[in-house]
């Protein structure tokens, strides 16, 4: 009986526990989506090529929740204009584009009022991958005692006193495009084990309407072993009165599964949080990742 | 080991029944027209036509009719299908544009010997491209190994005409 009593008594706390991990959590992400609510994607003029000679794809950028319509530029050298309050971020941004035999190689964006542009050339055949990748990003946010919402990047700033809502993350991301000169491959779709990625059966550059499309979510290389949510938005949001977000859930290795009845871009998009671990100083690890499809006509 | 020694024999007799059921002896010929159509500037389209399997895995190429490499890829189907994988494979098929007409291309029973397919369904698709045009793509399912002649028949609406599929034993 007493031992019934105290094996009961353990279970609750576990569930109280859990509830409370859940609500700090549930919390965390409310708070998230405050700061994080800005869309981003690279938007390649062309995903498919052909040709015996070299070919070039010029790629636009832009941190936008107007899909594919630019809002403000993602990226800079030294040639683009001031990016003022975004060179920080710029700074801390790498851009790699993997080539269909898997070597590295760098895109230079050039920063326009409301996006930034690269030009890419393509001169062997395959798949290349390009990514504007966002190494984890220290940012803390809270509510001042006025109400308002406050944050810093960094690990340097201070909170001010009596804030509430503290919490300290990490944000990192991978925005991502692909493109394909004469035959397809999968070299470069191979995850390089750096936040959340997406591979699969179905190939980026072999998208058509109305034919199952299927992926696969990888996190830090390995599959994503958590069921997610996977959001699928087509272009031209501006020119349309709903967004018409499409939100397809995954199973429990991240794999999931669409048919797209209407031609054009898409921009996909994931995220996944991680709880920092205990002593880390971090609450919480965010990773997205936002891909842009090009789906073809039969 | 008497019983193992029968049954792979029954296989290799079940097999070979199988492998000599092809559709060597066939013809396909296809009729396709290419409407005239009445725009400033006119560009003849980038033509091809191809046969697939029942599971979309491109098998032959009757015909591509194009100019520049560049644009191959607008042939969308049969670029995904056929024309990225294996540019030679159509060298002996490929010839320039066409202008507005009707034109004839077969697999002829050599070819078909050679391809040496099981019989039954595959799909016959024919796709044209226009540069400043339009795009249009056609998928019949046909039957290859019956044992008499079959047509079949479809029409295009805006880049392709009428198409007469023929396929005799």
């Amino acid at each position: 009986m007493l031992i019934n009593a105290t094996k009961t008594l353990t279970e609750l706390k576990k569930i109280m526990n859990n509830t409370m991990k859940t609500l700090t959590l549930i919390t965390a992400l409310l708070f998230s989506l405050n700061v994080s609510a800005h869309e981003r994607f690279i938007l390649p003029s062309h995903t498919v090529l052909s040709g015996d000679k070299t070919q070039s794809v010029s790629h636009v950028a832009s941190i936008s929740n107007a899909i594919f319509h630019g809002d403000r530029p993602l990226g800079n050298n030294d040639k683009g204009i001031e990016t003022k309050n975004l060179s920080m971020l710029f700074k801390r941004l790498h851009t790699v584009v993997i080539g269909p035999d898997g070597t590295s190689s760098k895109l230079s964006w050039q920063a326009f009022s409301r996006f930034s542009v690269a030009d890419m050339q393509v001169e062997q055949s395959g798949t290349y991958r390009i990514a504007i990748v966002q190494p984890n990003t220290p940012m803390t946010t809270f509510k001042k005692s006025d109400g308002s919402f406050g944050r810093f990047f960094g690990d340097k700033g201070v909170v001010p006193e009596k804030a509430t809502n503290v919490v300290r993350r990490t944000t990192a991301s991978r925005v991502e495009s692909y493109v394909s000169f004469n035959e397809l491959n999968r070299v470069a779709l191979k995850p390089t084990g750096q936040g959340l990625e997406l591979t699969g059966e179905s190939h980026p550059n072999d998208l058509f309407t109305n034919e199952l499309i299927r992926f696969q979510l990888h996190f830090q290389g390995e599959p994503l072993n958590e069921v997610t949510e996977v959001k699928l938005v087509q272009g031209a949001t501006r020119h349309r009165n709903q967004r018409d977000e499409q939100i397809i859930k995954t199973d429990a290795q991240g794999r999931f599964s669409l048919t797209i009845k209407q031609a054009g871009f898409y921009l996909l998009s994931a995220n996944v949080d991680v709880e920092g671990q205990t002593g880390s100083g971090i609450d919480i690890h965010h990773y997205g990742l936002y891909a842009t499809l090009e789906v073809f006509p039969q | 080991m008497k019983n193992l020694l029968n049954t792979l024999l029954a296989l290799y007799l079940v097999a070979t029944a199988l492998n000599s059921q092809q559709v060597g002896a066939s013809e396909l010929t296809v009729e396709v027209s290419i409407p005239k159509i009445d725009s400033q500037p006119y560009h003849k389209p980038y033509v091809s036509i191809w046969l697939e399997t029942s599971k979309r895995k491109g098998v032959y190429t009757l015909a591509f009719w194009h100019e520049q490499s560049d644009w191959f890829k607008d042939l969308r189907q049969w670029w995904r299908k056929i024309g990225q994988q294996n540019s030679p494979a159509y060298d002996q098929v490929t010839g320039a544009t066409k202008k507005p007409g009707r034109y004839q291309v077969k697999i002829t029973r050599e070819a078909f010997a050679e391809l040496a397919l099981p019989p039954g369904e595959y799909f016959l698709n024919v796709e044209a491209v226009r540069e400043e045009g339009g795009r249009e793509f056609i998928r019949q399912k046909i039957t290859l190994g019956l044992a008499e002649r079959k047509t079949y028949q479809k029409s295009g609406t805006h880049e392709l005409g009428n198409i007469v599929i023929n396929v005799t034993p």
